[in-house]
């Protein structure tokens, strides 16, 4: 059995060298753009009369790296701009780094990701356990089908579909944004009541894309339970069914944390859907945005940031399973 | 790559015996719900509209401007955009390459995921735990957002480059599920049986190891399609990608950029292309349930 703080290690050494591959692909991709975009700005700096080592700090200053030498001096530079969190300025909003553009979005995307998540886990499990039960009646199939559906419906359309109905057919949510900016910001009743009527649709999309996936694994979970020794065990000691009920879910609940850790992935890369679609101002909007300025600092450092979120979360959730499950504390490679 | 979906509603193929036995299985399975014949149907109507359809309509379709946002009609049955441009005929023709796209790149996905898997499972040792790294990246690596990032490189002009960008980015998950049952395969019996009789590994590979891991796989090609067409169709709803055809992708993005969803004008103009996906969606859903049946025998309810 490995210690924790040597898989933690591990964990993180591999988190690092994946973020270092990804910050590396995008430097070269940048690189690619047809035009070069950073020696363009350079040239066009020089040709206004700027001084070439002024120029050069300018666009550095834009873009996180120099637009001039050798492409390896290039690339060490950028690496060792991103160790200080600094990869450049935004070009669409003037004097703002591309970090703190990006960081702005992010508080609005966890949040609405942690409320989808919560919401299709609750919906998921109950439903999977009802589905279970009633396996053979009406009731099971038709909430297999559902969820096999809902787990297929793709967000962008779900988002939509919800636009449609709650705003165009029967207006009671906002369309647009993340709060009413008639109200004051600030810790009072109607700024609250803003942000989450503005939040409730898109996290119902959330939720609606995702418990589809909870709900068919904890239905095969609980069917493979129900057939387990102690089950008919707890049916014979006489157990009433809600205690019988319990010991069911605990450990069906299980298989439902390795599946956590996929819809992570699916959850940020849907925030660029669900956001787009509200017009919820996350990091989703700030990459589509930023790709349709071609301000490349922004899109780097979103992607970055995406990314990164992504391998933390999965971390933590096998971290999670661990703690969760005893028979997963095992030796070898973890992962493999 | 069309015929893989394509359900023989009727016809005999002359195929290898082992194979009649596989097709007579899904005809049979197929006719037991109701809701798998329907959807068979349903994919195969599909089928037909990306091959043959965009031929029944000339390559520039007619824009009346007076006529815009109507809803369905005797002469629009679904409506027209906002320049007044029959919707049905757009769906019709725009259903070519979001579907030649999705096939392709779901064949591309179950291609080298496949490979990958079967040769990373069957090998072990250090070409194993490389190619399971490479494919743990691809797995934790946003799929969406890295798209899009490609997007302002790539210009996904044709379905073939869309399909290929897509497949690439998108096969470590059966990659990683074909190693698993690939390793567990190559403890059983047979597969001893096989190496002690000394066949080679390309043998043992594909006739022991293929067919084996082939129900999976092909399950997956069909899922993968469905995944696919959201993915794509998606990227074209975002509208950060150029484009020079329609498509199901550009008619949302169209509409919602006319203002559909505030004012709630041709309302039939939005909603006609995700119907669409979702009608292919669950045709494929329900053949994946038919096709769930023939491969795995004790899932049957008798």
């Amino acid at each position: 059995m490995r210690k924790l703080p040597l898989r933690l290690a591990g964990h993180l050494v591999r988190a690092l060298v994946m973020i270092w591959v990804v910050a590396t692909f995008t430097f070269f991709l940048i690189r690619q753009m047809p035009g070069d975009p950073v020696a363009a700005q350079y040239e066009q700096l020089v040709q206004q009369g700027m001084s070439p080592d002024g120029a050069r700090n300018a666009t550095q200053l834009t873009y996180g790296f120099m637009p001039t030498g050798s492409t390896w001096s290039q690339y060490t530079h950028y690496l060792w701009r991103l160790l200080h969190f600094d990869l450049g300025r935004s070009t669409q909003t003037l004097g703002v780094s591309a970090s703190s553009e990006v960081l702005t979005g992010a508080k609005w995307t966890i949040g609405l990701v942690l409320a989808g998540i919560l919401l299709s886990f609750a919906i998921g499990a109950v439903l999977g356990v009802i589905a279970a039960t009633r396996r053979s009646s009406g009731t099971g199939d038709a909430l297999t089908i559902t969820g096999s559906l809902f787990h297929a419906i793709p967000q962008f359309v779900m988002a939509l579909v919800l636009i449609t109905v709650f705003t165009v057919i029967w207006p009671v949510f906002p369309t647009d944004g993340n709060v009413d900016i008639l109200v004051d910001p600030g810790f009072n009743g109607p700024y609250i009541a803003s942000l989450v009527s503005h939040a409730t649709l898109p996290a119902l999309a959330y939720a609606l894309s995702m418990f589809g996936s909870y709900l068919l694994t904890m239905k095969s979970s609980v069917i493979s339970v129900l057939g387990d020794d102690f089950v008919l065990a707890a049916e014979l000691r006489g157990l009433t069914r809600g205690i019988r009920f319990r010991y069911i879910a605990r450990n069906a609940l299980l298989p439902l944390f390795t599946i956590f850790a996929l819809t992570i992935g699916f959850m940020f890369g849907g925030a660029v859907f669900i956001e787009k679609a509200f017009n919820y101002p996350g990091m989703g909007v700030t990459l589509v945005n930023s790709i349709g300025h071609r301000d490349y600092s922004t899109m780097n450092a979103t992607f970055l940031l995406i990314t990164a979120a992504v391998i933390v979360a999965n971390i933590l959730a096998d971290l999670l399973y661990t703690a969760i499950d005893p028979r997963v504390r095992r030796g070898g490679t973890a992962g493999a | 790559m069309a015929t893989v979906l394509e359900t023989p509603t009727g016809t005999t193929p002359t195929v290898t015996p082992a194979r009649q036995g596989f097709w007579r299985n899904l005809w049979r399975v197929l006719r037991r719900k109701p809701t798998r014949l329907a959807g068979s149907l349903i994919v195969a109507l599909f089928v037909a509209m990306g091959v043959i359809g965009p031929f029944l309509y000339p390559a520039n379709l007619p824009i009346d401007a007076g006529n815009a946002y109507a809803g369905p009609s005797g002469s629009h049955l679904l409506g027209t955009d906002f320049q007044g441009t029959d919707v049905l005929a757009l769906l019709v023709t725009g259903s070519r390459y979001v579907l030649v796209a999705a096939v392709i790149a779901a064949a591309c996905t179950v291609v080298v995921g496949t490979g990958i898997g079967l040769y990373a499972g069957y090998r072990r040792g250090g070409p194993d735990s490389v190619l399971m790294r490479i494919t743990d990246f691809i797995i934790t690596i946003p799929g969406l957002p890295l798209l899009l990032v490609l997007s302002t490189l790539w210009k996904y002009s044709n379905p073939l480059t869309m399909g290929l960008v897509l497949g690439v980015t998108g096969w470590g998950s059966v990659a990683r599920a074909v190693r698993s049952q690939t390793l567990s395969l190559r403890e059983r019996g047979f597969i001893e049986a096989a190496r002690g009789l000394g066949l080679s590994t390309a043998h043992v590979v594909r006739k022991e190891l293929l067919p084996n891991v082939a129900p999976y796989v092909a399950m997956n090609l069909l899922i993968s399609v469905t995944v696919y067409i959201y993915l794509e169709v998606g990227l074209f709803f975002l509208g950060v990608l150029p484009f020079n055809e329609n498509n199901w992708g550009v008619m949302i993005n169209q509409a919602v950029q006319n203002g559909v969803t505030q004012t709630g004008q041709g309302l039939s103009y939005l909603l006609s292309p995700l119907v669409a996906i979702l009608l292919l969606t669950l045709g494929i859903v329900l053949l994946v349930d038919a096709m769930d049946e023939v491969f795995n025998p004790r899932l049957r309810e008798d």
